[in-house]
């Protein structure tokens, strides 16, 4: 028994301290080396920050270089994609021309109507917040790891961004910037799992929080009041209630599955985003 | 002439080490247009961490094996030190196998490399869980590391064949 102990303290000493041939660290070194890092970045020391913006930007800056196979790929599938969808979408856009046209002067004739009603009621126009400007960013990669679901774009602290800022494509929004380096900074999409936001369902005066769950098709509301049933179409709008977001910026909607449950779907679709605005809290575009 | 050849060597013999640094950038992540590969994801790194302490210890180093730990928690966004501690900590379990076995038959690697995984995915969630804010999902890590089990003897067979083609090269 004590024998057999013996040997199992003797191979495990063994595995630990013996250098190979060809190896420079051992490997206690270098798990030691890992918790000590692990530590150092648990500390938000403004040393170790900084260093980290620095690695980040290095990293992120080789990765654009080494992802660019994997992009060309993707390139290629999707111009094959696209050719075939053209036809199908000139049919539709065709069809939504002439519904658009109709719908048009209705538009017009309510935009009258309520800037006349604006007018009786002395409400101003709305103003953006003020310092909010809206910094345009290329995304340089996406990430669909286990952990998060994020994008990385071209522009950092050097640019103005700052950790918080919420980030839009194609005047939707995607997600909240969660790591600003120098040089490049970090989106957290709506979609992932620790992307939290506070809504309002359209048609109720319900709150709720919208919660990603690492798919664009199958976000969830939290908090909602007991009873509540969702009910498919509706759109889901952020709520200003966390003091970032601006209220009434449509986000997702519901929809049917087709195992008729009641989903929630984001508008945006991050995985398509190119270019993205960073601004303070809202689109002013929109 | 001389000099060409011999860089032509040292990447030669180090490929493996520059396919394992290539892989921390996550680049097979960047291609979303074949959504059904991402089903049959597999952690390829562990594979050859596992493979390379077990057979040919000397082929990759344990510093490149922390360095590229290092990257890959970059790019993921994950904690620094997170995959080289889960790294290290794989390659400790199989160096200490590699001490303990006299005949090595691939069958009882294959099925070592489950203790094995488990050691290094424990070690990864408790870091994520302690020194994070980050939530997991759980399906598709439970996911990866079966696939990462199951693809084991293909890799195996390849990266052995690979290894013993280079050293009968230079024999």
């Amino acid at each position: 028994m004590a024998q057999s102990r013996d040997d199992f303290i003797i191979a495990v000493r063994y595995a630990l301290l013996k250098k190979g041939a060809k190896q420079k660290f051992s490997l206690f070194f270098l798990i030691f080396l890992s918790v000590i890092t692990i530590t150092l970045d648990g500390l938000s020391v403004p040393f170790v920050t900084s260093t980290r913006a620095v690695l980040n930007d290095a990293v992120y800056q080789v990765n654009v270089i080494v992802s660019k196979p994997g992009k060309f790929i993707n390139y290629l599938e999707q111009i094959k994609k696209n050719h075939f969808k053209v036809v199908e979408k000139n049919k539709t856009l065709e069809e939504e021309v002439e519904t658009l046209k109709s719908e048009r002067y209705d538009n017009l004739f309510l935009k009258t109507e309520n800037e006349n009603l604006k007018q009786t009621l002395s409400i101003t126009g709305i103003t953006s917040i003020e310092g909010d400007a809206v910094i345009l960013a290329r995304v340089v990669m996406d990430q669909e790891s286990p952990y998060l679901r994020s994008l990385l774009i071209n522009k950092g602290k050097n640019h103005n961004i700052v950790k918080g800022m919420t980030v839009f494509s194609n005047g939707y929004l995607i997600g909240r910037v969660i790591e600003a380096n120098f040089l490049s900074a970090r989106v957290l999409l709506l979609t992932d799992l620790n992307s939290k936001i506070p809504v309002i369902i359209q048609d109720t005066d319900v709150n709720g929080i919208l919660v990603g769950s690492g798919k664009k098709t199958n976000l969830f509301l939290e908090y909602l009041p007991e009873n509540f049933l969702l009910e498919p179409n509706k759109i889901i709008f952020t709520s200003g209630r966390d003091g970032v977001l601006t209220a009434g910026m449509p986000v997702a909607e519901t929809y049917l599955s087709k195992k008729n449950k009641v989903k929630i779907k984001s508008l945006a679709n991050p995985q398509q985003a190119l270019i993205v605005h960073v601004t303070n809290g809202q689109m002013n575009n929109r | 002439m001389r000099i060409l050849i011999n860089i032509k060597n040292l990447f030669i013999s180090n490929l493996i080490v520059i396919f394992f640094y290539i892989l921390s950038f996550n680049i097979f992540e960047s291609i979303k247009e074949f959504p059904n590969i991402l089903v049959f994801s597999f952690n390829l790194q562990m594979i050859i961490v596992y493979f390379y302490t077990l057979k040919f210890p000397d082929n990759l180093g344990t510093g490149h094996i922390f360095l590229a730990g290092i990257i890959n928690d970059v790019v993921i966004g994950i904690p620094l030190g997170t995959s080289p501690l889960s790294f290290l900590v794989l390659t400790f379990f199989t160096t200490y196998l590699r001490n303990v076995t006299l005949r090595s038959l691939m069958l009882s690697e294959w099925i070592a490399f489950v203790p094995a995984l488990f050691f290094s995915n424990l070690v990864y969630y408790i870091v994520i869980n302690n020194f994070s804010h980050l939530s997991f999902y759980y399906v598709e890590l439970l996911r990866n590391t079966f696939f990462t089990f199951l693809f084991f003897p293909i890799f195996y067979y390849f990266f052995n064949s690979y290894e013993k083609g280079i050293l009968k090269k230079n024999a």
